[in-house]
């Protein structure tokens, strides 16, 4: 390549990391000094960093129970993901009666966006008594239709002859699943598992929607809820919201191999 | 006679197995894909109140929709642009992806920084948005006087003109390295052998872009655009942080305008309306923007 487009290839890629960088130095930087709420011009290095915004959104939120309520959602999603995708995953390697008609089920359920059904699930999840729960926020997102492609590739990658001896030898299924193909599929177990937590962890309309309790709220709730109440003029909200973003982005720079991945299997939210 | 017999008892203990396996994910699905969708169906076309059984309304939520209400029209309008914003984006995705395909120092560090938006939390984007449009304060309105482009501060999120394309602009900050990650995947997956004989054929890069890129890469586009779609029904959490649907109804859509009839106006019937007027748009788009690229945009290996 010549010297000069390598450099031009190096400008722009920069520049538009600088457009994606800034809005999140801005936020940190509003958050360490919370000078630019009242100065004018913003300065551009954070001049005097203190936590006191940190400390202010610790005590004006409960910051706790947000998280726990997140955590406890997010958890039951993964977990949930996991059991029912490669449950679901297993079975699809199978010949049975019907299965083309599941595939097809699932595929066409592929094309529903959980939004476009935000009405009469809330009705539903109201008649099953599960509004104001962790269960009722988790239950919508508790299995991936991308992602029980992915278990259902890589059991299919399991070689056949190793599943018919284990048989032979009379070892019961459920010890074929857990002892033979999970520990052979821990790539898509660790790409599910990477995008059912984005997934809840980002959830905002559902929860929105069956909550009426704040004792139930989660992370984005309470994100959404501090804003309405103090405004963008405290240096609180913009600590509260780094401290919401941290978990979120930690997982992803360590899992971003398998984040990428599930992405651009599936790409679209099943 | 009893061969036969242990033969179907397998065979029934097996598919007993198979449906046990399936029955978790397909309940999910049941409950919250199709049950949902039927019963929206049926709604839309009912008298529902929280109180009283429901009556039959026929097509009146609709006559409604289409010959009264001004929000609507103007939600569905917004909605239509809020998706005519992805292709720029897409644009903006391919040339990102074109240029982090070149073998330069540090593109693994560019493309993670790149793509380093999309998974954060929408609610939060929104709220560091909202900061940096800011009139009085805001970052953009500063930088914008800066190089001289306005002499004075704009308001963008209050602004009739300028609020819903402000949104766009975030939205595609937020989504475009899911674009150039999409894309980068279709890049790689170019046989390089193809540009190979097209430089011994004579062809200039410029052609080699049009002719063998361009063309090689439409599966990849086209699931970006069905992305982009899908976005206008995600761009819930944004609307709802930075401007709630306002200035007036600037930035109202549908998926905005669906929650508020339902969960603050308490109409369900008219939300669930308002909800099919929705779904058939994304599935009509999704149609044509599958029938263009050739039938499989989005399609999943099934096998």
């Amino acid at each position: 390549m010549r010297r000069h487009s390598l450099w031009a290839t190096h400008l722009l890629l920069s520049t538009t990391c600088l457009v994606m960088l800034v809005p999140f130095y801005w936020l940190l930087k509003t958050s360490l000094t919370g000078e630019n709420l009242f100065s004018y011009p913003p300065a551009l290095l954070p001049d005097n960093p203190h936590i006191f915004y940190y400390v202010d959104a610790w005590y004006s939120i409960p910051f706790v129970r947000y998280l726990l309520n997140s955590v406890v959602v997010s958890a039951i999603v993964i977990v949930a993901n996991i059991i029912f995708n490669a449950m679901a995953g297993y079975a699809l390697t199978m010949d049975f009666k019907g299965k083309r008609v599941v595939i097809l089920l699932l595929l066409s359920c592929m094309m529903v966006p959980y939004q476009a059904t935000v009405v009469p699930a809330y009705l539903l999840t109201k008649e099953l008594g599960l509004l104001n729960s962790h269960l009722g926020m988790a239950l919508p997102l508790m299995s991936t239709i991308v992602c029980i492609f992915m278990f259902k590739a890589s059991f299919a990658a399991v070689p056949r002859s190793l599943i018919d001896s284990a048989r032979i030898d009379g070892v019961p299924e459920w010890q074929i699943i857990f002892r033979i193909m999970l520990p052979l599929s821990q790539s898509a177990i660790a790409t599910n598992v990477v995008l059912a937590f984005t997934w809840s962890w980002n959830s905002f309309l559902w929860p929105l929607i069956i909550l009426r309790d704040d004792n139930m709220q989660t992370l984005p709730l309470g994100l959404a809820n501090f804003l309405s109440v103090v405004e963008d003029t405290s240096g609180a909200l913009y600590a509260f919201c780094i401290m919401v973003l941290i978990p979120g982005l930690v997982i992803f720079l360590l899992a971003q191999k398998q984040f990428i991945q599930g992405l651009t299997t599936g790409a679209t939210k099943g | 006679m009893t061969v036969k017999f242990g033969i179907g008892n397998k065979r029934l203990r097996e598919s007993t197995l198979i449906w046990f396996l399936l029955f978790p994910s397909l309940a999910v699905f049941l409950l919250y894909r199709i049950l949902p969708l039927a019963w929206n169906g049926v709604l839309s076309l009912q008298f529902w109140s929280m109180y009283k059984p429901p009556r039959f309304a026929g097509l009146y939520h609709y006559k409604e929709l289409f010959l009264y209400d001004d929000v609507f029209r103007q939600s569905l309008w917004n909605t239509l642009l809020f998706m005519v914003g992805s292709p720029i984006g897409i644009a903006l995705g391919l040339m990102i992806a074109l240029l982090v395909n070149r073998p330069i120092f540090g593109r693994n560090i560019y493309r993670t920084i790149i793509f380093m938006s999309f998974p954060v939390m929408t609610v939060a984007t929104g709220v560091i948005w909202l900061w940096l449009f800011s009139e009085k304060t805001g970052l953009i309105n500063y930088f914008l006087m800066y190089i001289g482009l306005i002499d004075h501060s704009q308001p963008f999120l209050e602004d009739f003109n300028l609020a819903l394309p402000s949104i766009v602009l975030v939205s595609i900050w937020q989504v475009v390295g899911l674009y150039m990650i999409i894309i980068l995947t279709g890049l790689q997956n170019i046989p390089p052998s193809i540009y190979q004989a097209a430089k011994i054929d004579g062809a200039n890069s410029w052609q080699q872009f049009w002719l063998i890129t361009f063309p090689l890469l439409r599966p990849s586009i086209f699931l970006c655009l069905i992305i982009g779609i899908i976005n206008s029904f995600n761009a819930f959490d944004l609307v709802y942080v930075m401007t709630g649907g306002g200035p007036g109804h600037a930035t109202e859509l549908l998926i905005t305008y669906i929650y508020k009839t339902a969960f603050t106006l308490a109409r369900f019937d008219y939300a669930a309306a308002i909800t099919v007027i929705n779904f058939s748009l994304f599935l009509a788009l999704t149609w044509l923007v599958n029938r263009m690229s050739g039938g499989n945009a989005g399609a999943v290996e099934t096998n």
